[in-house]
């Protein structure tokens, strides 16, 4: 676990990533990941956490199309390595056996 | 590519983008950028949306999108660097003059630096060395007094002993008080003070023990003593179960057995002890000595906590002794509250607490503000003189430059080279800084104030600090440098079409803050050389050359001695006091009816006036005849100033109960030293049991003859005790002392920051001059004279020296002054004769350098200059 080094953010960046599928480039990670945290996200924060990413292996990435309202730049369109499928998996199953082993946490809640 | 509607980016920012994200990170970003702008322009407005991407653009700059923070790390330098420092060190030798310029330069800034470091690092420390210095309290009090709320040091004397009952939070209590006595020893008597404490001193402040035990404070009959009072009486021996005999007064003394001895205190400490016994002792020294009357003070009482934050439920219950001690005292002691000062930032609020045992370091943090204010100056003056020379030099090393860049090497890794050049350089001058503050800056420093700072070259900090200064000094100064001469195209260098070096302009920018720093410093230090002249003039206001005087232990002792002296032939007149000028005071608070009013007391005799020299100016004096003027008062100028008497004599006030009437005005005189104001003062008359002082006038020229005498009749009188007296003009003597070493240590900056400019200005003329050999050398040939070959070297510098002493003059002045103000409450009218010294000292400095270079010039045959490639 500790090699993989995948952070919070990065999490989530990487499955919005794996849900954008072909449409996964800078500008429509930012849109789909405010929409579903209803905040405000910077572009420097996702940049950071998708070159960070890369250089760890949990993305690849190819050139797009260009389109006009980009100034005829051409997208970068990301996408999850199985490599980070498999860790993804992994931390959600982590995740789900953790939650399973907290059943005492309607009595308290009682409680208070 | 431009849109036809027109909306754009701001263009800055996507400058700014372009410059710093990694090349290949590029176009995908510029494109989401562009289309959010889009996005928010259409949504929003225009406006918001440059704000917006402008906004975006700076939190892009992140360390894993700026381009090339990774190359540095990649390759194996190690050779190129080993290849590195050996050009810089055969440049070192290679120009020996202006290798010493750079090295000695930066090395006496840095020496500064390190001194300053010490000096910082010796205040920091201060009482950092008690273990529980967070949970020991000093016990103060806060009262009104002027309409002011001023916090008191000393605590009613019972008021320890019933907070240890009390409180349960309360661990541990000492009350401490201090006295002067006498202590015999074999043959030898000591004027010594001695610190009444409780046994638990020891265990609230961290003093350990050299020999002994802690516990034996306990016992009544024991003494502990400070490192150097056993070394004093004992020499190195271990002084355990020796005896000493301690006079209180006449009648009292009791032996003691010395328990314990202290270790070398911490250097930097505001509390220590020279000696030690138990609080209970006051029993046998004093028995009108009342332990719990709540009227009277004792010095100190402090308190140890097991948690600070258990002080707020103390000082809540602290409101039932502020009743009791409000009921004993008489309505104009009345105290408003208690608080605690703990003793880890004892020495800091030591300033604005009365009557306290600490000391107040703001003195220090002043000074540690000045040091690191001129360790900068320097360091910047040191810093220029590298940039300078460094441009000045560069032309020759034009051909390497373009060699490395033409074999492969980039525009960085020349910038590289030469930062790492400097690096080199730098640590030789840290080196020579270090050995510099170490062995002549701190030592010369402790010797002029006589104090230890206790600088260890093994201290962890300093290690820090050092590398610190190495990398902050060697990029300050390299860094325009490295950048200058590594822009230069390849081909332009080779094809030898460069000419730069000595025309650029920043070379006289930095010239000129060197020439304008110089003069302010210079400026300063004249100032306070008159300064000091005008103030070892500055009159007292009383007589201070011819008179003498001698403390005496009671009114019996002073009649012998009054007695004896009397008949001295060049004893003029003698006068008895309880008070006196320059060494003490009592303080009174005078009552009238519609306000109070706090001043200074002195008891005295009807003949003081006289022998002091004090002026009267209205009124009279006292009348010598026995229980005479009990009621009368003369008071100073000031007094009759602030309180706004337009007739002071037969003013009337009262003091506790008894009423006052002024009788006469005397001329105002320094009690204290020019470091402080004048202060309202009082005269009264003083009780001939009182009498603590003889005072004398004596015959000029026979001061130092009839000091002997008094000595000698005092010896005779009371060879139990040591004399304590002399001249009264040693009273402040020191004072002049200190501030011939504030005059000493602006000379020595000015020296310093001179010297800078002067090696930087003298570096540049000869690069300018050696540059102009083949020039000269024409002129020469073509019959030009001295004049002609001085005014084309001078000419160059002649506006930049106009300007800068113009600049330099006015702000050394205003600067002075302020410094003057400053450091003294009495000053001399600052004129602006101490600029004009300045200003000729700039000018002949300035001169000579120049003329150096022009006399070789004048000098160097012109065949030898033309035979020059």
């Amino acid at each position: 676990m500790k090699k993989t080094k995948l952070g919070e953010f990065e999490e989530l960046v990487l499955l919005t990533v794996a849900t954008l599928q072909e449409e996964a480039y800078g500008v429509e990670i930012k849109r789909e990941l405010e929409e579903r945290l209803k905040e405000k996200l910077s572009v420097g924060s996702i940049q950071s956490a998708l070159k960070r990413m890369e250089e760890k292996g949990f993305l690849t990435s190819e050139f797009g199309e260009a389109t006009q309202k980009r100034g005829g730049k051409r997208k970068r369109i990301y996408t999850a390595t199985p490599y980070a499928h498999r860790i993804l998996a992994e931390l959600k199953d982590i995740r789900a056996r953790l939650w399973n082993s907290i059943p005492q946490l309607t009595p308290q809640l009682k409680a208070i | 590519m431009i849109q036809p509607n027109g909306i754009n980016p701001p263009k800055w920012p996507l400058k700014f983008l372009r410059f710093f994200v990694k090349k290949k990170y590029l176009e995908e970003i510029e494109g989401d950028m562009e289309e959010l702008f889009r996005e928010n322009a259409e949504q929003l407005s225009l406006h918001k949306a440059k704000r917006i991407y402008t906004w975006e653009i700076l939190k892009l700059f992140r360390p894993i999108l700026i381009k090339n923070l990774e190359v540095l790390q990649h390759l194996n330098r190690y050779p190129m660097f080993k290849s590195y420092f050996k050009v810089s060190l055969r440049g070192l030798l290679k120009n020996p003059v202006n290798s010493f310029i750079n090295v000695f330069g930066l090395a006496l800034a840095i020496g500064t630096c390190v001194f300053a470091y010490a000096f910082a690092r010796w205040t920091f420390s201060r009482d950092q060395f008690h273990e529980h210095k967070n949970e020991v309290h000093l016990v103060t009090f806060l009262a009104d007094r002027d309409g002011t709320l001023q916090q008191y040091g000393k605590t009613p004397r019972p008021l320890g002993e019933m907070l240890k009952e009390d409180f349960a939070q309360i661990k541990k209590v000492c009350r401490v008080e201090d006295r002067n006595v006498v202590i015999k020893y074999g043959d030898n008597v000591f004027h010594e003070r001695v610190r009444f404490t409780d046994p638990e001193f020891l265990e609230m402040f961290t003093f350990p023990l050299k020999w002994g035990t802690m516990g034996s404070l306990k016992d009544v009959n024991s003494i502990i003593l400070s490192e150097d009072m056993s070394i004093k009486y004992f020499g190195e021996e271990n002084p355990i179960g020796q005896s000493m005999l301690m006079i209180f007064d006449k009648n009292r003394s009791k032996e003691f057995k010395v328990t314990g001895v202290a270790k070398e205190f911490p250097k930097s400490r505001t509390i220590s002890f020279n000696f030690l016994i138990n609080f209970e002792n006051f029993r046998t020294s004093d028995p009108g000595y009342n332990f719990h009357d709540w009227k009277a003070f004792v010095s100190a009482t402090l308190i140890q906590v097991g948690n600070p934050s258990e002080l707020e439920t103390i000082e809540k219950g602290m409101e039932k002794y502020r009743i009791l001690q409000n009921k004993a005292v008489e309505e104009d002691w009345a105290i408003s509250s208690f608080a605690f000062e703990p003793l880890a930032t004892l020495h800091k609020s030591s300033e604005y607490i009365r009557d306290d045992i600490s000391r107040s370091s703001k003195n220090d943090y002043i000074s540690i503000v000045f040091m690191v204010v001129i360790a900068v100056f320097l360091l910047a003056l040191a810093c220029f003189n590298y940039i300078n020379i460094a441009i000045a030099t560069a032309a020759k090393r034009l051909k390497e430059i373009g060699i490395r860049k033409s074999i492969g090497a980039t525009r960085k890794t020349v910038i590289v080279q030469f930062l790492s050049e400097n690096i080199v350089i730098t640590f030789f001058a840290l080196i020579i800084g270090l050995i510099l503050g170490y062995t002549f800056f701190i030592p010369g420093f402790e010797l002029l104030w006589d104090f230890s700072m206790d600088f260890r070259i093994d201290d962890a900090a300093l290690w820090i600090f050092l590398p610190a200064i190495l990398l902050f000094t060697s990029i300050a100064s390299g860094i325009y440098p490295s950048l200058y001469i590594s822009k230069f195209q390849v081909v332009n260098i080779l094809k030898g079409s460069v000419k730069f070096g000595q025309k650029n302009p920043l070379t006289k920018v930095f010239l000129g803050f060197q020439l304008i720093m110089s003069c302010i410093f210079i400026t300063c230090s004249v100032l306070f050389t008159l300064n000091n002249s005008y103030l070892a003039k500055r009159p007292w206001g009383y007589n201070q050359a011819e008179t003498l005087y001698a403390n005496v232990p009671d009114q019996a002792a002073y009649q012998e001695l009054s007695a004896l002296m009397a008949q001295h032939p060049d004893v003029l007149s003698i006068s008895g006091s309880s008070h006196h000028i320059g060494k003490s005071h009592a303080t009174a608070i005078l009552h009238f009816s519609d306000r109070e009013y706090e001043v200074d007391q002195l008891s005295v005799d009807a003949t003081y006036f006289e022998t002091m020299g004090v002026q009267l100016k209205e009124g009279r004096g006292f009348k010598d005849h026995d229980g005479s003027d009990k009621q009368a008062v003369v008071v100073n100028e000031l007094l009759v100033k602030n309180m706004a008497w337009k007739n002071p004599v037969g003013q009337q006030f009262r003091i506790d109960s008894i009423q006052y009437e002024v009788v006469g005005v005397v001329k105002d005189f320094h009690d204290y030293s020019f470091s402080k104001l004048v202060r309202p003062i009082i005269f009264t008359v003083a009780d001939k049991e009182d009498y603590r002082y003889l005072s004398m006038k004596v015959k000029r020229g026979s001061e130092i003859k009839t000091h002997k005498a008094l000595q000698a009749n005092w010896a005779k009188l009371f060879p139990e005790i040591p004399f304590e007296g002399g001249h009264q003009e040693d009273v402040w003597g020191f004072y002049y002392e200190e501030i011939g070493i504030y005059d000493l240590v602006w000379k020595v900056f000015a020296f310093i920051a001179v010297s800078l400019a002067t090696l930087g200005l003298y570096g540049l003329i000869r690069l300018n001059v050696e540059g102009r050999t083949k020039e000269f050398s024409i002129r020469k040939v073509l019959g030009a004279g001295l004049k002609d070959i001085a005014a084309s070297i001078i000419s160059q510098y002649m506006i930049l020296f106009a300007v800068a002493l113009t600049i330099g003059a006015p702000l050394g002045y205003i600067a002075g002054k302020r410094l003057i103000e400053f450091a003294n409450v009495y000053h001399m009218p600052i004129t602006f004769s101490p600029v004009m010294i300045a200003v000729v000292i700039m000018v002949l400095v300035l001169f000579i350098t120049v003329s150096i270079q022009i006399i070789k010039v004048i000098k160097a045959n012109p065949v030898d200059g033309l035979k020059v490639e």
